[in-house]
């Protein structure tokens, strides 16, 4: 089956390094969230009297952030990954419209491996995406301040999230374009439950500012897992044993939640693909 | 010859009641070209899409190469080649990258993939044009580099949906031709749907009449034309006024005899045999043929023999080729 769900996701992934519009546009994503979003949500316009970009005496609260992007910055690298996880399976709806899931079905391969392929060919476009968002933060003025000590493990850190965030939202929405019979079906659906998930995560507040009865489902929410553990890389540079231990918590989270949605998506998958 | 396709009984009904098939049973012989020949909407599509595990069946059995369409899909898979009616290549991939994608998910070696892929573009002249995205090709090309994208892993069946479909004419004396190429040159057995009667009657070994769900009748085209007994021998004699009517009625063979103002129009089961004993009576009364013409029945007859209809009517009844009962079929089947 892996061949076979390599071969789906290289059919996808050369058309789209074949459409550069794509590309740009993913990574401009990036860019309008942190230049955009970042300077005109930014907490520290409400201190003016404080150095440039730094959060005053939100720090704390802000997870000790030096500039408000540098806590955005693991937040946008995760809703990005959300929102490119989400719209990127509609190639599997135009597949059924057009009829070639039909041709697919007719090959002799395992029916699961053409949504192991979709999830396969989003995942590398995320693992591309997410370094563009990391360097377009840093060039951002008053943009993503590196901790003291952030190195390559950090950086492996980072890519071992971004590659389970992907996972997880991958599995979920590639299931959704396998099972949906139109463009409308799933854009209705991605729209319903990209927003939900983006704003009930720490991607852009830290916890504290959530009222009580929002915070436990903001602490379970991949996104959030996935914007601390990053978080605790980026800020803190060499962690310490509990925090070690709390981006372990982290990256573990994400991989249930990744083993729970691709069981989930493979027997959507399976339903969707068998004969009437 | 031994049987590859083997159908019996097989039904398919949507639910929650349309039977679109209705236990139609036949059988495919190896190196053979077989069409289902119907109006839209007739069954022919449900039929082949049961064959090649698309949809599943709800009444009867069948078996491909042997295999249990049922119990054993993903050994049919194996081998077969399905061309559907719609156009489904990757219009951004090029026309070798689709070839060699397919020939990947049928598990045939890279080594022996890029050499297939040569032969086969070459085979349907497109061996310039595979380095092309697909969605520069004409709807010919797409055709034909849809047919070879069926044929990367040699299968032992092939299955046609409508391959001219919508296609001028000259593309698809070519479709036709390779069709033809493919089973002499490689004894490839062939099952089609098609609603063209003279694809079927050009192409096929065995044609079977398929109309609301429902096999009416099968056979070589030239049985079932014949079995018509329905060739028309036109004669002008040089009668002087006299009506030869009833004396051609009487000349053995002849079922039945109009007379219009200046010739004869005679119904026979086949020309060839009955001519001789024509010419000799007519000669035998001293009166001159000046001219003869004959004509042998077409599918179109015999269509409208079995099902009471002509296949025209039959399309135009099924309003854009779809009965009520088929577009529920249809919705089914794109779930």
């Amino acid at each position: 089956m892996i061949s076979e769900s390599l071969a789906l996701g290289k059919r996808s992934l050369t058309k789209w390094t074949r459409n550069p519009f794509a590309v740009i546009v993913t990574s401009l994503q990036a860019l309008f969230w942190l230049a955009l979003f970042g300077n005109s949500f930014n907490p520290a316009n409400a201190f003016p009297s404080t150095a440039a970009g730094s959060l005053g005496p939100l720090q704390q609260a802000f997870g000790g952030a030096a500039t408000y992007i540098t806590f955005l910055t693991p937040g946008v690298i995760s809703i990005v990954a959300l929102t490119g996880m989400s719209f990127m399976g509609v190639d599997l709806v135009f597949d059924r419209i057009n009829g070639y899931l039909d041709v697919l079905r007719v090959f002799p391969i395992p029916r699961t491996s053409i949504y192991f392929g979709g999830v396969i060919q989003n995942v590398a476009k995320g693992m591309v995406a997410a370094p563009i968002t990391f360097v377009i933060a840093l060039l951002v003025p008053n943009g993503l301040k590196l901790a003291q000590g952030f190195g390559v493990l950090n950086l492996l850190g980072i890519f071992a999230t971004i590659a389970l965030l992907t996972i997880v939202f991958s599995t979920f929405f590639t299931g959704i374009a396998i099972s949906v019979k139109s463009t409308d079906s799933f854009f209705a659906a991605v729209n319903f439950l990209t927003f939900p998930i983006m704003f009930t995560s720490t991607a852009f507040f830290p916890l504290s500012f959530f009222p009580g009865w929002l915070k436990p489902i903001a602490q379970v929410n991949p996104v959030s897992l996935a914007s601390d553990g990053m978080r605790l890389l980026v800020v803190n540079g060499n962690l310490s044993a509990a925090q070690t231990s709390s981006f372990i918590g982290d990256l573990a989270g994400l991989l249930v939640f990744g083993a729970m949605l691709a069981l989930l998506g493979t027997m959507m998958a399976r339903n969707a693909l068998k004969a009437r | 010859m031994s049987k590859i396709i083997d159908v019996k009984g097989l039904s398919k009904t949507f639910p929650p009641s349309a039977r679109v098939v209705d236990g139609v049973s036949f059988a495919v012989e190896e190196g053979e070209i077989f069409s289902l020949l119907g109006p839209n909407g007739a069954g022919k599509t449900t039929t082949i899409r049961m064959l090649t595990t698309l949809t599943s069946i709800t009444g009867g059995e069948a078996s491909v190469g042997g295999r249990n369409v049922i119990k054993e899909p993903s050994a049919v898979r194996e081998l077969i080649g399905v061309v559907p009616q719609e156009v489904t290549l990757d219009n951004e991939l090029r026309g070798d990258e689709n070839l060699l994608l397919a020939a990947k998910l049928h598990h045939v070696p890279p080594s022996l993939a890029h050499k297939r892929v040569e032969e086969l573009l070459r085979l349907v002249e497109l061996g310039e044009s595979g380095n092309n995205r697909v969605s520069t090709y004409s709807g010919g090309m797409k055709r034909r580099l849809q047919l070879v994208a069926a044929l990367i892993h040699s299968p032992r069946v092939l299955f046609l949906d409508e391959p001219t479909v919508g296609l001028d004419i000259q593309t698809r004396t070519r479709i036709w031709e390779y069709i033809k190429q493919l089973n002499r040159e490689h004894g490839l057995a062939i099952l089609m749907t098609t609603h063209y009667l003279e694809e079927a009657d050009q192409l096929s070994d065995i044609v079977a009449i398929m109309d609301h769900g429902a096999i009416k009748v099968s056979g070589s085209p030239a049985d079932l034309k014949e079995n018509l007994h329905g060739d028309v021998l036109t004669l002008r004699v040089d009668d002087g006024g006299e009506d030869l009517t009833a004396f051609l009625k009487s000349v053995p063979d002849v079922t039945e005899v109009t007379r219009t103002e200046d010739s004869y129009r005679l119904k026979l089961p086949k020309v060839e045999s009955a001519l001789p004993a024509i010419i000799t009576s007519i000669a035998s009364r001293k009166l001159l043929i000046t001219e003869t013409s004959f004509s042998k029945p077409t599918l179109d007859q015999v269509f409208l023999e079995v099902t009471g209809r002509s296949m025209r009517d039959a399309q135009e009844g099924n309003g854009n080729g779809r009965t009520d009962r088929n577009a529920a079929a249809h919705k089914s089947e794109t779930r």
